[in-house]
This record gives C-alpha cells, structure tokens and sequence, in this order.
C-alpha cells in the first residue's frame, strides 16, 4: 500500500489545479423564452380507499394488511426562488409505510435533506402462544401450565393460547447536509438513526425439547457519514468517515421452560445481539486524462468494529453457574480495505482494465477457555476456546475489449482471487477466472452479447484436523471452502426495429458448478435463468410492454449418518417463473390516463433424498403464488384538477411443509405457534383526487 | 543518485508501471471531446422556436435549469440547451425540402448518438463529481449511456426516486427484477427500497459497485445487530451474508438460498443428528420431525448469526 501512495504522490505532483474554460460568446442567449421553475409547486393526492381482507403477506411493507378504510394522501412540491430551492415528498401517508422528505438549498453552494420513512414488517396472520410477557425480556408460562415431557401432555395448551402477531416496524429517520462552494472543496455530512421495534419467533432450547419464542426486541442504529472532497481538473481526492453504532434495549431474554425441566433447567435465557459501533476512515480518489482515455480510482479504507457488552452468566440454573473469564468479551475486529482500478483507451480501439482489490477482517477479539452449560441443564464439562474469525481477501483482475470493427467488439479477461482464513479447514484458497466474450452490433437494430467462461478455485489442503475439531466428518467439504469447477454463459440479445420503438431484450444464463473433490456436502450445482421484455412504445401518448422471467436453480448434496462415507443423497430443484404485461393509455380524449399492469410469479421447490434407512423420498413440493393487478385510472378536469380510480389485487398463496399442518403441538420435542402458511387475498380500491397548484411548465412564447 | 537495482525491490518493480501510468494519466486534456460545430446565435431561444413540448420544457423544472447557478447549464454564461446537446447552428439553420436536418447530439434511443459521445457530453460538468469513480464500474466498461438511467428532463428523474428506481435498473437488469417477484424480497416491489441503497454505480467503492466496502458493511447498515463481533462466531456470517442468503430474492423463507435443515447441512456433519438425513418421513403425515418442521435447525440453534451468551458455543443460546 506504502507503494501506492508513492504512485498517487507522484500523480498528484502532475495535476494541475481545476479550471474552467468558456470561449462561447453567449451574451446574446437571454433565454426570454426559458420558463424558469420559479415560486411554488406542489401536487396534492388525497383520498379514501378500502382493503378487503386482512394479510401479513401484503402489510409486509406496503402497510395493505388490515381490513377496512384507509386514507390515501401523498404529494409532492417544492419551491423555488432566486436560486434557493426546496423541495418536499409526502407518500402512503394513510398507511403504515409512510414517507417523507424534504430537501432544498442554493444549488451549487450548499443543500440539505431531512426525511423520515417507516416501513412495516409481518409475519403469518394466525400465531399463538402461551407465553405472557412478565417483564422486559421476560416470557412467563400463564397460571395453571401443567408442564410435560413432550407437546402431547401438554394439557392446558388449548385453553392458554392466545393470539400475538409476529410483526415489527422499522423508522427511519435522515439528516444531511452538503456544502460545495465555488472553491476545489466540497463537504457532506449525513446523519440517520434506524429504529427496529417488534416481535420475532426465536428458538428457545431446553434440552431435548424446544420452544418458539415471541421475542421482543428493540434496536436502535445511528449512522454517520462525513466527508470532504478535493476536486482538481484532472481528479478528485476525498476523505470521509463512517460511524454505525448499534444498541439494543435489552441484552437478554429469558422464558420459562414449558416443559418437564431436567436438572432443574426451569428457565432459559438468550443472549440479545451485543451492542457494537463500527467506524471507518476511507480516503479515495480518482485521476483521469481524457487525452489518453485513461482512469485510476482507487479507495483505502481503514476501519475497527468493537462491543464491550456485559457477558450474561452460564446458566440462569444458579446450581451450574461458576465465574466467567471475562465480564465482557471486549471484542474488536480491524477491517482493512484497498482497491484501485485502471481503465485505459490509449491504444486504438482498445480499453484495457486492471483491478486489484484486498479486504482483510483481522479479528482481534481475545481467546478464552469458556466451559459452557449445556442448555441451562448440564455442566458440558469440555472446555472450549472462542474462535475470531478472520480473512484476508484479494482479487486482482485484467480485461481487455478490442474492436476489430466497427460492429464487432471481441473481449477477454482473467481474474484471480484469493481468500486466507483462520481457524477454518482450508487455510488458502485461489479461484482463477478466464472468460471471452464477442459483442456484434448491426446497426441500431440488433445487438448481440454472449460471453463464457471457467473458473477453478483450489484450496491449498481440506485440514481434516480441524474438521475432526468441530466434530465434522472429515470426508465433508463446505461449499465455500472446496475446490470447484464452474463453467458459465450469458447471452444478451436486443433487437429493434429500424426507427420504431419497439424493441425485445432476452437475456439467458447458465452456470454449472461441480465440486468433484467433494465426498460429502455439495457436490454439484446448476443455475440456468431465461428472461425476455419486449416494449413498445406506439405512440408518445400509448405504450404496452410483456415481460417473463425464468429460473431453473439445482443443486445436490451428500450425507452419511453412519459417519463415514456417503450414505444419502438430496436433489434441490428451485424452479421459478414470471410473466408480466402492461399498458400505458396517456391522454385519451386529452383528458384521460389508463395504466394496467399485471404480474403472475409462480415458484416451486422440490427435494428429493434417497436414504439409506428410508430409501426414495419426495417432499411435497414448495409452492408459491403471487398474483399482482394494478389499474389506475386518471381523468384531468382542469389543469390543475385530477380525478383517479385505482384498483390493486393481490393474492399470494403458499404451500409449505414446514408450517401446513404444524400445530402447536404437532412436534412432541418443540411447542410451536401454530403458523400457517400465506393464503392471501387482498383488493384495494382508492378514490382520490389530485390538486397541483403552482405552474407547471409552458412556454414563454404564447 | 541511486541505481535502479539498488532501490527496495517492491519499488524497482513498480518504476516501469508507474511511469507509464504518469504519463497516461498526467497528459494534458487539449484532447477534450467536445463536439465540433458553431454554436446557435440565440442559445436555448433558437431551440425552444421549435422544440416546445413538454418533455423539451420540462428541463425548467430540474436543476439543470437553475440561472442561479453559475455550473448549471442555464447559469449565466452557460451553453444552455447546447451544453448538452453540442453546438447547434447548423441544426437549427434552414433545411432544403428533401434534406434531413443535420443531426444534434441526441439522448433518445431512436436517435442515438454513439454512447462515449453522449456520456462524454454528461462528464463534461460531472467528471470531478462522479466520473473518476464511475470510469471504474462496470457500466462505463460496457458502455451504458448516463441517459440510460437518467432523464435529464423530467422533474423527477425516476432513477433518483425510492419508488420509482428499481424498475429503471430492472429494464436491463431482468434477473434481478424476476428474483425481485419471489415470494420472499427486500421491499423493491413495493418501492419502499431502491437499488442504490446497496448500490453505487458511479461512487468511489472501487471494484465493488456497494456502497460499502464489501457485502457485508452493506448489510450490515440495515442490519447491525448481526455485526457482532460475537463470542462465538458462525465462519459463513463474518465472511459473507451470500454465503446463505439471496439478496434479490428466494422463494425460501428468510431469503435463504436453499430450505433448511439441508442448506445447514452443506456444511455440518457432526455425529448425530446434523448427519442424519431429515426425509419426507419427518412430515406431519409420518413422524414429525424436530429437524424439520417449525424452523428447522433454528428451532434450538437460533442465534445462527452468532451468539454472545458464554453457553452460546453451539449457538443455542
């Protein structure tokens, strides 16, 4: 790195400072007929709309989820004087996934933005649950629980469950502010606090049992980005500071233990996530001459990551408890990150690109001898050592494109990336990538793309002493760890018709991933993906487009539950396809807009497994359904004045063997919320009404 | 002075590289690419004679056409429409009957004019801005026009709104958009969140196109709670969220890239039950299986992304 900050030295010792040149005699462009955005705009939407239905699936984040009337108001505007400016948004007011911001300033001098958003989140419309909440952090078992050693003697299961949604929402509030005055230098500064309130289900274990939790959290997120920017004629250098400081409201959650404690484990306790800050200093810059097409940017980025929350005891079973190590895990990760990339054209239809890039995760965090309680229930008895993970990541890649003619641009490039790590089964790992691709283009009519390629990715050795560390079967190779073989293609065609707006674009890929060194674990993948959009835009005023989209994603593992070598086999088929067509109808008797989109996404996930013990299996199949309508219809009774009528259907629809016919007490070992999969169907309809006030734009000539 | 094979080998090796690239990069810039031709006499008053439409008037409406600002293209002084579009005399000078009008630097698709010309048009004002980072993204290497994204006309440029951007990017990114219709997304499809809230197609992340540094610090913005570091650590988390999870989207809960408990068991083997295949026999039908249903594996090691509990070693608790 040392060396490359002598190189960008001696560049800089080259630049010379920015100036602007204008030879142009404008004195005569008075632009009397410019209509300058000046004085206030706004556009006001405000109405009632009703849902049909209540549903999770379609409150997630669009706020759509419950039954009943709901107030449509949004709208936009801004303001705008004598080079001062402001600008305001207002969405979904009337729903739970609101926004607004506003921003504004002297364009050119300085600017600012404050904006807020809230965007919902939910799960399944039906849980249940016997847990009560006693305190923060705390689930207790309602009076009367008659505990037992499996789900099915649980006898007071059906008169204490009781209804909690499994929902949270996220607010999002911003503030920035940038400066940029007519001096090299710029300045930003950008402040945002994320809040993340609700309730997820969480796996609370006891020993051989467990139970679905409500968990309650509270996360709070402030993040800071500062940053000044020196711009030369020839380039750029900036520095800026990153802050990401994360809180929780809580730093356990306890549960009563619903079933027949062993060894007193009456309770349970889990730890939150740990509050920790990342902050980050990153210096960057770029050079550029246009005489010779060539760029370098580059980025170094130093950064550190610590926690220092109070450790939680063992066990909440105070019989098993002994002294910790250390009060707090004092933890500390240095992130390390540099790249810099060169473009250059110096040479006649040619571009040549050389990118380098290192990452390094160099956790820190002190090691310790921990004895760990198992499960609130048994002293484990081994000692175990906490393992900081780290890595050290390198990528260095050339390409080149040549133009043997004018419509034909053949390419090539080889990249290499590398990946150290520690405390991990394979010590260094190279992936070496080649591919070529030839790019035709016939005029403005047809373009075509297609590109292929291998990449080999070695590994210095699979340490089966550290495999058989963790317990693993040492003939097992992690996916991301194992040697792999991978050829991919890609094709892209766009086609046009010759001075028509009409145009179709198909995209095909394909990619074949053997890990044929692998005994165990993955041993194959194939991804092949097909999509097509054609568009037409028939007039200014009237555009209809189609869309469809298709995905074959497959892979196979192997297992062995003797043990030793492989003994079973899955085959995962994720299959998903999409088809989509719309209309645009602008202007219809001068007074009306039609826009209708319609969408249908269909998924299906099979696995098959053949076991040595159970033989051929096949799960049923995973399916999901989305069905998407949008109308909206828009009718201008006067310039300022607009009535719309929008219709939107959705339907979303899932079979899932993991949650169909799973009652809470279906499983003896684990008490579960009883969460069915989506089935839901919603219609929204809105009447509403539009004002603009303010001018829009026209000609100064009339 | 010191001899070439006396200097640190690290910088002898660097000497030949390093002076080729001062000198491509420290050349002069007499070789701008701006067009050829004698600009109009009246500025934007020649185009609007002709070109009053409300797509041509809507520029007024953005900061392109802001006379308050000197660097704007309507700032006193500027070349006005012809900053972006070139000189435009003999455009809009008389043309015989039969004659197609000399054509003027043009944005549109149907009357495109060649992508390096028109970008060099946008980094004429934006290079010290965005350019130096963009010449090393992938867009700028295949050729994507500024006015692919971007409408330097319109109010609201669609690609600079939330709600509005991803179905810019999705015009040439279909994957994306068919992973985007999963059942299982980040809020895209209800334009709660845009393509460069993890994204940066023209910023100064080089080689990565994030707006952090690597995948992880973008994640890790929305989700700080996963960042640890953590007493005990899952490897696959602290290295990369893709390692488990589809960022544009999944047909499996959670965004996973495949269902649990198989998805776990790519990678865990130990004796007992992570070998043990969990088959169609676990379901409800046959004998239901803790390994399969509910959560799966999650169902007793929840904390998958790390745990801080001193018994966490298992990630239990």
């Amino acid at each position: 790195m040392t060396a490359f900050f002598v190189l960008v030295a001696a560049l800089l010792a080259c630049l010379p400072p920015g100036a602007v040149a204008q030879t142009v005699d404008t004195s005569d462009w008075v632009c009397e007929f410019c209509p300058f955005r000046t004085g206030h705009q706004a556009d006001f939407e405000v109405g009632v709309g009703s849902v049909s239905d209540d549903s999770a699936y379609f409150d997630n984040a669009s706020g759509l989820g419950e039954e009943g009337v709901i107030g449509i108001v949004d709208g936009s505007g801004g303001f705008s004087s004598d080079g001062q400016q402001v600008e305001w948004t207002l969405e979904d007011l009337g729903l739970d996934a609101r926004f607004a911001e506003l921003s504004g300033g002297r364009q050119g001098s300085y600017g600012y933005l404050l904006s807020y958003r809230e965007i919902p989140q939910r799960k399944f419309i039906t849980t249940d649950t016997i847990f009560e909440r006693s305190g923060p952090g705390e689930l207790s078992l309602p009076a009367g629980w008659v505990r037992a050693g499996s789900t099915g003697g649980f006898s007071a299961l059906a008169s204490s469950l009781r209804p909690r949604d499994i929902e949270s929402d996220r607010s999002i509030l911003g503030i920035g502010g940038r400066y940029s005055a007519r001096s090299p230098f710029s300045a930003f500064a950008n402040y945002r606090r994320q809040q993340h309130e609700g309730t997820t289900i969480l796996g609370g274990a006891s020993f051989s049992t467990s139970s679905l939790l409500p968990v309650s959290f509270d996360y709070t997120t402030d993040e800071v980005d500062l940053g000044v920017r020196y711009a030369m004629q020839n380039g750029f250098l900036s520095l800026a500071y990153y802050l990401s400081d994360f809180g929780s409201a809580g730093n356990a959650f306890s549960w009563e233990n619903p079933f027949a404690s062993i060894a007193g484990a009456e309770s349970g306790q889990l730890a939150q996530p740990p509050d920790n800050r990342f902050q980050q200093l990153r210096f960057a810059g770029g050079f550029g001459s246009r005489a010779t097409g060539s760029h370098l940017s580059f980025t170094a980025a130093a950064g550190r990551i610590d926690q220092d929350a109070l450790l939680l005891p063992y066990t909440t079973n105070g019989s098993l408890d002994t002294a910790l190590p250390r009060s707090a895990l004092n933890g500390e990760v240095d992130t390390t990150n540099f790249a810099a990339t060169f473009t250059t054209r110096a040479i006649d239809n040619a571009r040549v690109k050389v990118s380098y890039r290192f990452d390094e995760r160099d956790n820190k965090t002190p090691r310790e001898v921990w004895s760990r309680v198992i499960t609130d229930s048994f002293v484990s008895g081994d000692s175990e050592q906490n393992t900081p993970y780290s890595f050290q990541r390198l990528t260095l890649s050339m390409s080149a494109d040549y133009d043997l003619l004018d419509a034909l641009r053949l390419s090539g490039g080889w990249g290499r990336r590398t990946v150290d790590r520690e405390f991990q089964e394979v010590a260094n790992q190279t992936e070496d990538t080649g591919w070529g691709r030839i790019r035709w283009r016939f005029r403005q009519v047809l373009d075509i793309e297609a590109r292929g390629g291998i990449a080999k990715r070695d590994i210095d050795r699979y340490s089966e002493r550290v495999a058989v560390q963790m317990q693993q079967n040492p003939l097992l190779r992690k996916y991301n760890l194992a040697y792999r073989y991978r050829e991919f293609a890609e094709i892209d065609i766009h086609a046009s018709v010759p001075n028509r707006p009409v145009s179709l674009t198909i995209n095909g890929f394909y990619a074949d991933d053997s890990y044929s060194e692998s005994q165990l674990g993955m041993v194959s993948g194939d991804d092949l993906r097909f999509t097509a959009d054609l568009n037409w835009a028939i007039s200014d005023r009237t555009s209809v487009y189609l869309s469809t989209g298709i995905e074959e994603i497959s892979s196979e593992q192997l297992g062995s539950e003797s043990f030793s070598t492989a003994d079973w086999r899955a085959n995962n088929d994720d299959d998903f396809l999409t088809y989509g067509a719309g209309l645009r109808f602008l202007d219809i008797g001068d007074s009306i807009d039609l826009h209708l989109d319609y969408t249908r996404s269909e998924g299906t996930s099979r696995i098959d497994m053949v076991t040595a013990s159970g033989g051929p299996s096949r799960f049923p199949d995973l399916e999901t359904t989305l069905d998407y309508l949008y109308a909206r219809l828009a009718y201008r009774r006067s310039e300022r004045l607009e009535l719309a009528a929008t219709l939107r259907y959705q339907r979303f629809a899932m079979d899932d063997w993991s949650l169909d016919d799973v009652g809470p007490a279906t499983v003896p070992q684990v008490l579960t919320p009883g969460a069915e999969a989506y089935d839901d169907k919603v219609l929204v309809f809105g009447l509403s009404f539009i004002y603009r006030v303010g001018n829009a734009a026209g000609s100064n000539r009339n | 002075m010191p001899r070439l094979k006396q200097l640190p080998p690290w910088l002898a090796r660097l000497v030949l590289p390093g002076l080729v690239l001062v000198w491509l990069l420290a050349s002069d810039n007499a070789g701008s690419q701006t067009p050829d031709g004698d600009y109009s006499r009246k500025g934007a008053d020649t185009c609007l004679a002709c070109h009053e439409d409300a797509v041509t008037l809507a520029i007024f409406q953005t900061k392109h056409a802001v006379p308050g600002d000197a660097r704007s293209p309507f700032g006193h002084g500027q070349l006005q429409c012809e900053a972006c579009h070139g000189p435009g005399d003999e455009h809009s000078g008389r043309v015989r009957r039969g004659e197609d009008r000399p054509p003027i630097i043009s944005f549109s698709d149907l009357y495109a004019t060649d992508t390096s010309v028109e970008n060099a048009m946008c980094l004429e004002c934006h290079d010290d801005a965005i350019g130096l980072g963009w010449h090393a993204g992938m867009h700028s290497n295949d050729e994507v026009a500024c006015a692919d994204c971007h409408n330097s006309h319109a109010a609201r440029d669609a690609v600079l709104q939330t709600a509005t951007q991803a179905q810019v990017c999705y015009d040439c990114h279909q994957r994306q958009r068919t992973e985007s219709l999963k059942a299982f997304n980040h809020p895209m499809l209800q334009g709660k969140m845009d393509c460069s809230s993890c994204h940066a197609v023209h910023d100064e992340n080089v080689g990565t196109e994030l707006v952090r540094q690597t995948v992880n610090d973008t994640c890790l913005q929305c989700h700080a709670e996963k960042r640890g570091p953590y007493l005990w650590e899952h490897a696959p988390v602290s290295e990369d969220c893709g390692l488990c999870h589809a960022p544009h989207g999944s047909n499996h809960p959670g965004m996973l890239t495949r269902r649990g408990p198989l998805l776990c068991q790519s990678c865990h083997s130990q004796s007992g039950h992570p070998s043990i295949p969990q088959d169609a026999n676990g379901l409800p039908s046959g004998v239901p299986s803790q390994f399969l249903l509910g959560q799966n594996c999650m169902n007793c090691h929840s904390q998958s992304h790390g745990s801080n509990h001193p018994s966490g070693s298992k990630l239990m608790r």
